[in-house]
């Protein structure tokens, strides 16, 4: 058996002085040699035990694509992908790895695990350079039979876009509804450039468009159409429309202006581009300190996000560090570009000056209790402490719920945190309608929202080609 | 393609746009709203509607910011817009109230008195109109007044040219005290209906008013509309824009309108200065 090698290669990144002042890309990515330099570090676990493979939301047959790269056979590693996820230049960029199957990589054991994000990345960014994927589509495309069927898609996230990939190539007419002006979802309007150029999503929209996938922008579904019309027109609905509602905290001081959720900060950064102020009419205020509220991506992307735009950042978060939510990677960036962290602080006041402008925000000091809650977090309690930071600017990231649009004006059976209830083929508990993504999960990533699309056409497949009747009653799967 | 079918100036400081959107047209109701961006790199703004007919929404638009200057500026019959999509927020319940009040003294306002009393005289209200201006010369040509959709119908104007001297709340003033109204209706300044909200309050008459914020995405995606509505975080283009004017906490409201004063400033000084270099004279 060949010697494991410890160390991984790593992948090459701008430098931190040339990234704080602008939105490209940090990460560099593989070159082929390097790529298969990693790729030689992969122990190749057969199939039916590969950790990896388990570890993976959408079980992409992971020892298989690396050991083309071995070969250089860079179609096949793709292919191989494609099977599974048909975005991997975006899951190579955004998923969770170190806690999916980079956590449980058998050289992870000894040392680092193997560095498969970054590999499914190259195999993405190469094949679409290199204009293998469109020749692999090409093959797709003469497949595809024809069906006289229409599905309609809610929503252009990562969920609505896969399952309006995998229903084109089984053959059905597809048309996708989105609400805002660009497609997308989430990919657009809330991760950054630096993180995901947009370059690389309109690839993807390409792709769709070869596969005949129709999009209408500025269709609000619950208001410019409804869920019932759409029920009428089509055979089959697909609802991908994301937990798109901030939370705030109802503390004094929040309708403070200068007090962003990170859904408005990143999106006027992000989707309008208000970076590019005034060439771009959209304006984002930010000022010479930051304060960030929250660990997750979110947190991490409106941090980094507004170092760019010349502030000082402070990340304040109520528990430790081990409980953040955020990828490793974006914490390591969001530190080296000199973003700082306070941990246990909770904020219980924005403090406003005479311009109804944040100038501080009150925080009570907590501290962790060794009992943990369902999650596995450590419980905290407040100390009655406070402490005062400065700060001209607070963007809110702790979290999301579904927006109650579409589950108010239709007659779903929704559960109490605004997701829909759906059974463990996404059905909804309307007749030919399923759902996926943020929709049914409250909070969950980019990969998982994909593997609901993939799941979705599947099931919607399924129901249009069996006839089979829709289920009397929905019984909600548990995640 | 949302093409311009009709534009036509309505005061110095106002005009018109009707713009083809038919899946807009098709389901709009009173109350609701549009968010339109003229180009690739615009701004997407709320704005009311004063019709929708036929595959086409007819808009009042102010010339305030650059946004406004360029569309009055730029844009002509036959250009497109990039992007109109809506209907957005929640449509106000059209039903018979008995003696129903559209106040206004701005442009949306001026919109929506139009569009609402429309359908409440169709559901058979007695409906009455107050439209306030400055002065003779901010007064909308008679085609685009509410007086066709009006029972009743007031123009007030600041120096007394036109109609009467003063601003709606004279007028609603009188008409309580002539004891008519069971619901009133108002849009426009914020700090006008602030004021509306404290005169009808006492007297427990139902006030309803349109809560303009800033919005980027109009579906209740960022929280940028945000407001404090007994006691509870609304965001004005999911849950309003119409609201019991007595349940909304004014100060925050009127304050947040200030969030992009600067930005907004300056791309209308660099939009003026562009648009008077390139033609040689003063548009506003």
């Amino acid at each position: 058996m060949a010697k494991i090698i410890k160390e991984r290669v790593e992948t090459p990144e701008r430098p931190v002085e040339e990234r704080t002042k602008s939105f490209i890309e940090v990460n560099l990515g593989y070159t082929f040699e390097i790529a298969q330099k990693e790729a030689e570090r992969c122990l190749q676990c057969p199939a039916n035990y590969a950790p990896c493979i388990k570890g993976c939301p959408v079980h992409i047959d992971i020892p298989a694509f690396i050991s083309k790269i071995k070969e250089g056979d860079i179609k096949e590693a793709l292919r191989i992908i494609w099977k599974d996820n048909t975005l991997p230049a975006i899951t190579g960029r955004v998923c969770p790895q170190e806690d999916q199957c980079e956590k449980v990589c058998v050289v992870g054991k000894v040392g680092t695990a193997v560095n498969i994000g970054k590999l499914e990345r190259f195999v993405a960014d190469y094949a679409r350079e290199k204009g293998i994927d469109k020749e692999l589509l090409e093959e797709e495309l003469k497949k595809i039979e024809s069906k006289n069927k229409k599905v309609a898609i809610v929503g252009s996230g990562p969920a609505g876009l896969t399952a309006a990939g995998e229903l084109a190539k089984m053959g059905y007419k597809v048309t996708v509804f989105e609400a805002l002006h660009e497609v997308g979802g989430v990919l657009i309007y809330g991760i950054p450039e630096f993180r995901l150029p947009k370059d690389i999503l309109k690839s993807e929209l390409d792709k769709l468009d070869k596969l005949g996938v129709e999009i209408k922008k500025d269709h609000i579904v619950g208001k410019t159409v409804t869920l019932e019309e759409l029920s009428g027109e089509y055979d089959a609905v697909f609802i991908g429309t994301g937990a798109g509602t901030p939370r705030f905290l109802n503390i004094p001081g929040i309708l403070l202006g200068s007090i962003y959720s990170a859904n408005e900060f990143l999106t006027r950064v992000n989707l309008m581009k208000a970076y590019k102020f005034p060439e771009y009419d959209t304006p984002v205020n930010v000022g010479k300190k930051t304060i960030v509220i929250g660990a997750g991506n979110t947190a991490m992307d409106a941090a980094r996000s507004a170092l760019r735009l010349g502030s000082e950042v402070t990340v304040a978060y109520r528990r430790g560090f081990e409980d953040m939510t955020a990828r490793i990677e974006e914490i390591h960036h969001a530190k080296e570009e000199g973003v700082r962290f306070e941990f246990f602080l909770n904020p219980v006041e924005f403090i406003g000056n005479e311009n109804h402008k944040v100038k501080a925000v009150k925080f009570e000091k907590m501290k962790a209790l060794d009992e943990r809650d369902s999650r596995g977090k450590r419980k905290i309690v407040g100390t009655g402490e406070y402490v005062t930071l400065e700060a001209d600017t607070v963007i809110i990231a702790i979290g999301l719920e579904p927006n109650k649009i579409i589950s108010e004006s239709s007659g779903f059976k929704v559960n109490p945190d605004g997701t829909l209830v759906v059974d463990e083929h996404l059905r909804t508990t309307m007749k030919g309608v399923l759902a996926g993504g943020d929709a049914i999960r409250g909070e969950a990533t980019v990969i998982l929202a994909m593997g609901d699309g993939k799941k979705a056409a599947a099931a919607i497949d399924e129901f249009l080609s069996s006839g089979e009747p829709w289920p009397d009653e929905i019984k909600q799967v548990s995640f | 393609m949302y093409t311009i079918t009709d534009k036509k100036v309505l005061s110095p400081i106002d005009y018109f746009v009707e713009v083809e959107a038919s899946h807009v047209a098709r389901a709009w109701k009173p109350g609701q709203f549009v968010v339109l961006m003229a180009h690739e790199k615009g701004e997407r703004i709320p704005m009311s509607v004063y019709r929708a007919d036929d595959g086409k929404i007819g808009m009042f638009i102010r010339k305030l910011g650059k946004t406004s200057l360029q569309i009055f500026n730029e844009f002509n019959v036959g250009d497109s817009l990039w992007s109109v999509a809506g209907p957005l927020g929640t449509p106000i319940e059209v039903k018979k109230y008995g003696t129903v009040v559209f106040a206004s003294d701005a442009v949306c306002g001026h919109a929506e008195n139009y569009a609402t009393l429309r359908q409440m005289k169709e559901a058979g209200n007695h409906t009455i109109s107050i439209q306030s201006f400055k002065d003779e010369e901010d007064v909308y040509p008679e085609q685009f007044l509410a007086k066709s959709v009006a029972d009743e119908h007031y123009i007030t104007t600041s120096d007394g040219s036109v109609g009467i001297k003063g601003n709606y709340l004279d007028v609603i003033r009188d008409l309580i005290e002539q004891d008519k109204v069971d619901i009133i209706f108002a849009g426009g300044v914020l700090g006008t209906l602030a004021k509306l909200a404290e005169l009808t309050r006492p007297y427990g008459i139902p006030t309803m008013t349109t809560v303009r914020q800033i919005m980027v995405d109009g579906t209740g995606m960022c929280g940028s509309c945000r407001i404090l509505y007994d006691g509870q975080i609304k965001f004005a283009c999911r849950d309003g824009p119409m609201f019991d004017a007595h349940k909304v906490d004014w100060e925050d409201v009127l304050k947040r309108e200030t969030r992009f004063l600067e930005q907004e400033k300056l791309a209308k000084e660099m939009y003026l200065k562009k648009i008077n270099e390139s033609h040689g004279k003063e548009v506003v």
